[in-house]
């Protein structure tokens, strides 16, 4: 022991490459499914049973499928093991609009189209400067340019209004888009001009304009019980959906505030909302709400199935919400304070922003969930896509056809969703790329 | 700024405080005067990161008075709000934020607290990065860099708000070993320039240094108060040798 050891001394070697890897379908094969004699015999059962089943389900939807027929006597007589799908196709227009007059259904089909409009700039990337303003244009102004076309009639002078900002709203986010896009163009440079040294006279010139296309634009009305279909159920997920998260924002603002009275407001609306079934606060929306509400201030029962639903989502993102903020580290509102920083700027600047982030598959499960969960509106009575695809069962010419509805409802929900879920997993893999490793961005 | 100050930038006179009924801080007074390069030592539970932050206004005393450049601390967020513009305050977790860049983590109290336009606050920001040796990094995110140069950055982001006084909590602590020393040149640094500041640290070759005031500190209170050699070399009360004993055995 007190004899020091020799020293060693090591001289520097050079990176070598990995060991050859074996790799390739046979291995793999090999390792996950026929690893053992056990186990090679559960996978080629269980393959046998997945092919049956996928064979059985291709053989019904698609090889013995009748797609032209004008009842479902005349499906079963040309193919009696096959799916009917003749009648979806005659059925398109109710289950996508509902019971919406035949002639008014551009309407429908403009303000969808203008949607996609305002949204566009949210996919391109050169254009993400304006993607906030997009967003927060979408939810307040959006709705004023959707009313009239989709409902029509006479509108007082704050609906006017709004359509003629809403207005304003688009063609100010074109112009920015256009002025980023093109800068060089004549197009762009006139777009710039409008935002930049000519906003003195394009702004009060361009209300007045939208408000005088406000004025003109008198569509007949178009009574909400005839909405329905996928346009119905997009309407009210849509509507669910802008509100919840800015709704539940507050909510959990309100219920960390320092206030006694806010802060068991909050609580009080959470744990109600959130210990309620949905189905029940439809029907109290429904039942209750008109019992509250001054006489002249009925609103319709699409209006009260909406209300019920943006209180129900709210509550429920609060509580999304206070997972993501409970993530944040102390030191982060400490620093804040340390700079001088307000609540508001604490919360705009530093909390949210990181505490969103955090949330964005808890956020957007809940919109799934609020997607799925609009079809309970049909309990109340409204026709959205679930209760037109039913009412395929109910017709005459197609009595007691409800298994293709259903699947085919199933498939559109599945599509809807799905696409959701890949959106926000992008959207997380872009920002954890940016802010965790940095690389690129 | 004002003027009553008599030189005194922190004047801390028989300060308590509690959590619930454990009694945190028990009688402390001490004064910084401008210029003076204060270190504070002592064990973990010792009080002296509760101390500091009341020195800011994050933690509220109850009892006894705290003078920031003449003006008193009170609850009152004006107050507070006037002395968090004088007092920049650096954390041991450094507390950046992740989701802003270097520049954005310094720019964004000139722009929203201060208001000034973007342009000339990234010209100050740049200044200060600079002088913290880390501007060449300003549009990276902090999870791109180092820890060393994570606290540099968090040091530039308070000396962009022109602290009159600043206070270090741990700034080295939380460092790999090779990255201490970054910090505490640029620590050291500010002293020559003669920044007032108050650190935490157990860096006793960082103290002798930089400092000129050693504060020990153990159970809430203050136990032992000099220069830094006189403290290290000759300590007074046995609290204060027990603890030099374990620190410097441990270097």
């Amino acid at each position: 022991m007190d004899q020091p050891s020799p020293p060693r001394i090591f001289t520097p070697r050079s990176a070598e490459a990995p060991p050859e890897q074996v790799v390739g379908v046979q291995l793999w094969l090999r390792r996950n499914l026929f690893y053992s004699p056990g186990s090679t015999v559960f996978t080629l059962l269980a393959l046998t049973f997945t092919a049956m089943i996928v064979w059985s389900f291709v053989d019904w939807a698609f090889v013995k499928a009748v797609w032209v027929a004008d009842s479902r006597k005349e499906c079963q007589l040309t193919s009696p093991g096959g799916a009917c799908w003749a009648a979806i196709i005659e059925w398109r227009k109710g289950i996508v609009y509902g019971r919406y007059p035949v002639e008014h259904l551009w309407r429908v089909n403009l303000t969808f189209g203008c949607l996609a409009l305002w949204l566009w700039p949210m996919a391109v990337p050169r254009l993400a400067a304006l993607r906030p303003y997009v967003l927060v244009t979408t939810v307040l102004l959006f709705p004023f340019f959707a009313l009239p076309f989709l409902s029509g009639g006479a509108r007082g002078l704050v609906g006017q209004a709004g359509f003629a900002l809403s207005l304003m709203g688009l063609v100010a986010l074109w112009s920015a888009a256009l002025a980023a896009l093109w800068p060089r163009s004549g197009a762009g440079r006139r777009a710039a001009w409008v935002l930049g040294e000519g906003r003195r006279i394009a702004l009060p010139l361009g209300f007045v304009l939208a408000f005088a296309i406000s004025w003109q634009l008198a569509l007949p009305h178009v009574s909400t019980n005839l909405w329905g279909g996928l346009f119905l159920t997009l309407v009210i997920a849509g509507v669910g959906i802008s509100a919840a998260l800015p709704g539940g924002v507050l909510l959990e603002l309100a219920r960390r505030s320092q206030m006694p009275l806010i802060r068991y407001t909050a609580i009080v609306f959470i744990e109600v909302f959130r210990s309620v079934p949905l189905i029940t606060v439809l029907f109290m929306a429904v039942t209750l709400m008109p019992l509250f509400l001054p006489v002249s201030w009925q609103l319709d029962k699409l209006m009260q199935a909406i209300i019920g639903i943006c209180l129900f989502s709210s509550a429920y993102m609060a509580e999304n919400v206070r997972a993501g903020l409970q993530a944040l580290p102390r030191g982060q509102y400490e620093a804040a304070e340390a700079l001088g920083l307000g609540y508001w700027q604490t919360m705009g600047f530093i909390i949210l922003p990181q505490g969103l982030r955090l949330m964005i598959p808890n956020i957007v499960g809940a919109f799934i969930d609020m997607l799925r969960d609009t079809t309970l509106v049909s309990i109340i009575g409204l026709y959205d896509f679930l209760l037109m695809l039913r009412a395929i069962g109910h017709d005459h010419t197609w009595l007691g056809l409800y298994v293709e509805p259903l699947v085919f409802g199933g498939l559109v929900f599945f599509v809807l969703c799905y696409a959701m879920s890949r959106a926000s997993a992008r959207l997380e893999r872009k920002l954890s790329r940016r802010w965790d490793k940095g690389g690129g961005a | 700024m004002t003027t009553d100050t008599d030189g005194k930038m922190i004047d801390v006179r028989d300060m308590c405080k509690w959590y619930g009924g454990f009694h945190a801080l028990k009688h402390i007074s001490f004064t910084v005067e401008r210029g003076d390069r204060v270190v504070i030592c002592g064990a973990s539970g010792s009080g002296k990161s509760t101390l500091l932050r009341c020195l800011n206004g994050i933690e509220k005393h109850q009892r006894g008075s705290i003078r920031i450049c003449g003006i008193t601390l009170t609850d009152k967020p004006a107050d507070i709000n006037a002395i968090l513009g004088r007092v920049g305050m650096v954390f041991q977790d450094f507390n950046l934020f992740p989701h802003l860049t270097v520049l954005e983590n310094c720019t964004l109290a000139l722009i929203e607290v201060q208001g000034l336009p973007r342009a000339e606050a990234n010209e100050l920001a740049m200044v200060q990065l600079s002088r913290v040796r880390i501007d060449d990094q300003a549009d990276k995110y902090p999870g791109q860099l180092s820890g060393g140069q994570q606290q540099r950055v968090a040091i530039a982001r308070a000396l962009c708000l022109k602290p009159e006084v600043m206070l270090f909590d741990e700034p080295t602590s939380a460092l790999d070993p090779e990255m201490v020393s970054e910090v505490l040149d640029v620590i050291t640094d500010l002293a020559a320039d003669g920044m007032t500041m108050v650190v935490l640290t157990h860096e006793m070759g960082f103290a002798r240094q930089a400092a000129n005031r050693v504060i020990y500190m153990d159970g809430g209170e203050i136990v032992e108060e000099a220069d830094p050699d006189s403290l290290f070399d000759a300590p007074q009360v046995d609290r204060t040798r027990a603890f030099l004993s374990h620190i410097l055995l441990h270097d």
